[in-house]
Order: structure tokens, then sequence, then C-alpha cells
């Protein structure tokens, strides 16, 4: 690769460690960690991290950012691997972690997985699929979180409307959120990010897999929402915007929806976790149920982060997974999902007095936790960006009403096809 | 004896040490220390710029994801670019966001700086509002815009509420957005214009005017016949930058829209972000960004030879 031996020593200042093996003289092992965080997960980790030292002083974690919030990421780790100098561990979310994974760079993990103390089988199945490609583990489970719908007592109260509750179907849902609409008070019954990106695709997925579709067929040369389960999925969401019933949140981020329901002006809101300390921290009166259905088994979607590791030599990526395992383990995992805002990454740690207490203290955690025994993720697939973006556009057209449900698919899956087969 | 021989040293040792300077004064010139004052700029500008450029050319043959190892494939990128759907409508939003931009910012531009170019009370303060947008970064303008514009919630439906004009789509409207972020560009590049047609404004000598006054020229004329000439090469600079720029727009894009919605803004470089760190096709992305550069390349010369054309006419 020409250029990159030029950039070396510019890139190298990034990485923050002297030789390229991480040891020392003394046998102590430097490792860099990139975790994109900030405010309350930026200092949870520096608290961990310093726990960890405390008890190894052989291994030394240069854990910061990387430069960088968790969003952009992607970008930073691609370019760091063309260059050739690159993280022990970072931040990758569970959509991206197959594209990174391509490169030779991102370690493996299996043999370090089947040790005991890493407890393998004690994450939760869908934190653990989400760092598993193609049956390999390439990282550790760093988040976990999931689909569930908070709803806004205030706006129903005023509705007069009964609070929803588990077990409701899609068309209460669409029925619900009409009524809760009133455009003279400019109030929303629900909202949607309308941006095309993937916090705007992956709220159809529990929709998909519920009417027995699927994101991508068994091997993976075909979109498997083609037909129906795709088609009531988009109606479904044709019928709010064409009720006028959602707000369409077309700004990246998707802050403003949230806003809209914190001022008391709109009902609901598909969300995770990771908003119940924002609707605290503004003193909305929420309560949080478990997502529709359209015939009765619950469904929902997992989006779960990963901790990448990368291949630095074996002395940094044993110390990356000793590290890691500290990490994930029941003190510090009830921490990090306490103060992070998302769900414990193991079963056990579920069941600990410690996260019951925090669970029994947060509103509407116990939704989601619960959530998790039965939540499904995406696939661990390379092409899945291809997946995802035209599947965006066929979102945002329905939620703008400016295509049918058929020809929005129809759209979609061809495109996505295309794309799958010349991959 | 002795001393000759200690002589001949002493010559041999000159000539020696004569023909080793006028070797390195033909590697480094006269003052060879002046090396030492380019030395820093020209590593950063070979280290950042001119290696990145070779480097995303050889890229533009390849197909690379920038992962895993790269499959040379010539000029293959550039034909399914010639015929990518996608890349056409990113070429056709970018051509259109210019078309706009640049024309209205320096006739914009223009009609302020006459305007301003007076005594008038508070002058200094008119001057420094209508430059104040072109310091705000365009990330901070993308949010601020998105805000006033929300489709639901905005100020700006608000305030057509007023005249009664029914609500706009705005940012959620595919047949307005890329003329809104246009209205954003010219909000904050604007300033810019004014400020430099200004400095050429108040280097009309006083003179000229004056001889034109009594020359029986009303305003007009002398707008048309003395000032228009003067600021002549100041409008072709303008022309030349403000098109770079917004052949370029990415920021703005990014940050309020995402190319949305419905790709209605997807422009050439966010086209180009978008193979190469959304979809892991970063050869297809560097051809994409080379097809633009190109483009710059020839506005600059093209601009370049509309100078020199002018300069001999001029004579």
């Amino acid at each position: 690769m020409p250029g990159s031996s030029a950039l070396a020593p510019l890139l190298a200042a990034c990485s923050g460690d002297g030789a390229s093996d991480g040891v020392a003289a003394d046998g102590t092992v430097s490792i860099t960690m990139w975790h994109g965080q900030a405010d309350q997960g930026k200092e949870t980790l520096d608290k961990l991290v310093a726990a960890f030292h405390a008890k190894n002083p052989k291994i030394k974690v240069n854990a910061t950012s990387g430069g960088v919030l968790a969003d952009s990421m992607l970008q930073k780790i691609t370019t760091a691997l063309a260059a050739g100098q690159y993280p022990d561990i970072a931040y990758i979310f569970g959509p991206d972690i197959a594209s990174v994974a391509r490169s030779p760079k991102v370690a493996h993990l299996g043999k370090y997985t089947k040790q005991a103390n890493v407890k393998w089988d004690d994450f939760y199945p869908a934190a653990r699929d989400a760092v598993t490609v193609d049956g390999e583990p390439r990282g550790f489970p760093a988040l976990v979180d999931n689909l569930c719908v908070a709803y806004n007592k205030r706006v129903f109260k005023d509705a007069g409307m009964p609070a929803p509750e588990p077990g409701w179907t899609w068309d209460d849902f669409t029925a619900t959120a009409l009524r809760l609409t009133d455009p003279g008070k400019g109030i929303f019954g629900t909202g949607w990010p309308a941006d095309g990106g993937e916090d705007c695709v992956w709220r159809i997925y529990p929709l998909i897999w519920d009417l027995g579709g699927d994101i991508v067929s068994e091997d993976g040369k075909k979109v498997a929402f083609d037909g129906d389960s795709g088609l009531k999925a988009l109606e479904t969401i044709n019928q709010l915007a064409k009720d006028k019933s959602v707000y369409p949140d077309t700004k990246p981020g998707s802050e403003t929806m949230y806003q809209i329901f914190n001022n008391n002006k709109m009902g609901m809101i598909p969300t995770g976790p990771w908003q119940l300390p924002n609707f605290i921290e503004n003193k909305t009166e929420y309560g949080v149920v478990p997502l529709p259905t359209f015939n009765g088994d619950n469904v929902t979607i997992a989006g779960p982060d990963t901790w990448t590791v990368f291949d630095n030599g074996s002395a940094r990526v044993e110390a990356a997974v000793k590290f890691l395992t500290f990490l994930t383990e029941g003190a510090q995992d009830v921490q990090w999902a306490g103060q992070a805002g998302s769900l414990p990454l193991r079963s056990s740690t579920a069941e600990s007095a410690e996260w019951q207490q925090h669970v029994s203290k947060t509103v509407g955690l116990d939704a989601f936790s619960s959530a998790l025994t039965y939540a499904r993720t995406r696939p661990t697939i390379p092409t899945y960006p291809k997946i995802s973006q035209p599947l965006g556009q066929a979102i945002v057209s329905m939620l703008l009403d400016k295509a049918t449900p058929q020809d929005a698919l129809d759209a979609a899956v061809s495109s996505a096809n295309a794309a799958l087969a010349t991959s | 004896m002795a001393t000759s021989s200690w002589r001949f040293a002493v010559d041999h040792h000159d000539a020696t040490r004569a023909r080793r300077r006028s070797l390195a004064k033909r590697w480094l010139g006269e003052t060879p220390e002046s090396w030492g004052f380019v030395l820093p700029a020209a590593v950063i500008i070979i280290g950042l710029s001119i290696i990145p450029m070779i480097w995303s050319l050889v890229l533009s043959m390849q197909s690379a994801d920038l992962v895993t190892p790269a499959r040379w494939i010539g000029l293959q990128n550039y034909r399914v670019l010639s015929k990518d759907p996608n890349f056409r409508a990113a070429c056709i939003h970018t051509l259109i966001y210019a078309g706009l931009f640049v024309p209205l910012s320096i006739g914009g531009g223009l009609g302020l700086a006459v305007m301003l170019n007076r005594k008038i009370r508070f002058i200094g303060l008119y001057r420094t509002l209508v430059f104040v947008p072109f310091v705000i970064s365009a990330a901070a303008q993308g949010v601020l815009f998105s805000f006033i514009f929300d489709a639901h919630f905005g100020i700006a439906n608000a305030v057509l509420g007023w005249f009664g004009v029914p609500p706009q789509g705005f940012f959620a409207d595919s047949n307005q957005a890329l003329l809104l972020l246009v209205v954003i560009g010219l909000w904050s590049g604007l300033g810019f214009c004014v400020v430099v047609y200004l400095a050429g404004l108040q280097d009309i000598q006083q003179e000229l005017l004056e001889a034109a006054a009594i020359d029986g020229a009303r305003s007009w004329g002398t707008f048309r016949y003395v000032v228009w000439p003067t600021l002549k090469p100041i409008t072709i600079f303008l022309s030349v930058w403000e098109t770079l720029q917004a052949l370029q727009v990415f920021d703005l894009v990014f940050v309020t829209t995402r190319g949305g919605p419905l790709e209605s803004t997807t422009v050439i470089v966010f086209f180009v972000w978008n193979q190469a760190f959304q979809l892991f096709t970063a050869g297809y992305a560097a051809a994409g960004a080379y097809v633009l550069a190109f483009s710059l390349l020839i506005v600059s010369i093209g601009m370049r030879l509309i100078r020199r054309h002018q300069e001999v006419d001029a004579r």
C-alpha cells in the first residue's frame, strides 16, 4: 500500500505505545482501547479501567475515546486499518463488525472464549451472536439493548386514553396513535427516524420477523422480506403516515422526536433503554411496554455493540482478552449497564440483587430487561449495509407518503438483491 | 622545501574544498540554509497532500475496501461509475447547487457591498453583521437551520403562517431540501463575497469617480463604466473560489439531511463518503473523488484562460 509507510510515523503517535509488541522490559503489556464514549459512559469506563489496573499491575490499558464518538468509529477504524496502525480494542456497532472483521488484523478469539473463567455461555445469546462472524468470536459484547415502546402518561391522560398493555397488536398501535394525534395542539401519536440511517431501519425488523420474514436468506444471496412480511410491515408504517399520526424525524441523530416526547407532544415512541436517563432527567412521566405484535408472539430486536479485538501480537491479544473478561464480569457489568443506561450483558448479572435493585428504581427498565430473553439480532454479514440502505429509503418513502408500499418494497428488494448478487 | 610542500598541501586542500562546495552549490543552490526554511512546509505538503493524492489515484484503479488486500482492476471503477444512476444523480444535485449558489452569492455579495460602501452611522456594525455568519461552522449552521426549518415545530413555518402561507415540508420535502441548502449556503457564504468586494470598492481611486461625475455620469453610468470594470479581477477570483467551494459541498449536507429525503440531496462528496465508509467500496469512492477533482481542475484552468485572454485584451 503506497503512502502508508510515509504516514506510519505520523500515525504511530496516535496509537500511544512505543514497542510494537507492547511488552516493556519489565514484562508490562500496554494495550490501547478506543471506546468512543463521552460523559457518563467515559466516566464509568475510566473508573473500571482504574479498578483493573489496581488488580493487574502487569497490564496497562490506554483507554481513550479514540478522538471520535462511537458514531464515527467505523470511519476511524477503517482508516487506521488502512494505515496499519490500529488499537487493540475498539467500540464497533453490531451491524459493522462483519465489515471490519474482513480485515486479517481482527483477532480470532475462539480459543480464548472457551476458557472457563470467561464464562462465554453466560452472555445473552443476542450479545454472543453480535460478536460472532462465521462462527468465530471476534470481540466481546460491549453493550446490549432492545426496542420496546415508551409511552407518555401525560399525553394519554389528556387524551382520555388507557395506557397500552402488553399483548397489544400493531393495529392497536396505529389506532392509538391516530386517537392521540391532535394537529391543533401539535401532538403526534408516535415518531420514527426518517433520515434513512440504521436507526430508521432496525425498527422495522421486529415487524418483519413477526410476519415470518427475515432480513436475508439462508445462503445470504437474497433478502428474505420480499413478499407479505415486508409488504405488511411497510403498510403499517405507511398507515401511520397516511393518518398523519407519525412525526418523521428527518434530522440525523433523531434527537428531535425525543424532545417532542419530553415536551408532552408525542404519545408513544419505540426506543431502547439508553433513552431512559434522558426521560428521567427531563422529569417526563413515562411508562414502557413490550413492542406490539401481529399474532401474539413476543418479538423484538437487540442492537448489541461490540468490543472488537485487533491482533497486535499474541501478548497484546491475551492482555485485551483479560481486560475485557474483567470488564464484562458481574460486578463491572452491573456498573456499566446501570450507569451507561443499557442492560446486563450476562443473564447471571440480570439475576443479581444489585441489578434487581437498579431495575426497581428505574421505571420501565424491567420491560427492556425481560425482553432480552426473546430479542433477535441483525445478521453479522459484510453485505448488510447494502440491504439496510435501500430498505431505509423504502421506509422514508412510507413515512413521507411518497410511494405505495408495493412500489417501495419492490425498489428496495431489487436494489438489495442486485448488490447481494454481485458481492 | 618544507614550506613549499606545506603550501602545496594547503592549495590541494583548498581545491578539494572548492570542488566540494561547488557540488553542494549545484545541488542546494547559493544559499543552502534556505532549504531549512522550506523543509517543514515541504514535508507537510508532500506527506499530507501529494502522497495521499497519488495513493487515492492508485486506489481508484483497485477493488479495495481498505481492510482487505486490494485487487487491481484498471479503469473498471470509472466504467461502472459512468453508468451508475446514483452517481449521476449526485453530479446533477451538485451542479444544481453550484449553479444557484455561485451567481447568487456573487450577485448578492456585490449588491450588499455597494450598499455598505458609504459613510453612514453604524456602518461598521452592519459590515460586521454581514460577515458574522461566514465565521459560524457548517455543523453549527446545520443544527441551527434544522430547527428553524422543522416542518412541524420550526419557526419558519410559524412565520409563513402569519402571512397566510400554508406550512411547507422543507427538509422533509424532496423538492425543497436542495433549494433550502442553497439558501443556508448563501446565508453564510455571502459575507465572504461582501468583504472581498468591499475591499475592491475601496481601492477605486476617488479621482476616477470624480472625473466620471464631472463628465456627467449618473450613478448607474459610473457603476457600469468605472466600478464594474475595476472589479473584474475580483469577480473572476470569486467565481473560481465559490465554484470550487460549491462543488465540494459536504458538511452542510452531512449535518442537515444525510443526502435525504429520498436521496434528493446526495452531492458528490457525500456519495464518495457513503461508498467509502458505509458500503466499504473505497476504490469506487476514490474514482468518484477523482472525477470531481478532475472537474475542479478543468474549472480552474478554464478560469485562468479567461483571465489571460482578458489581460491580452486590456493591453
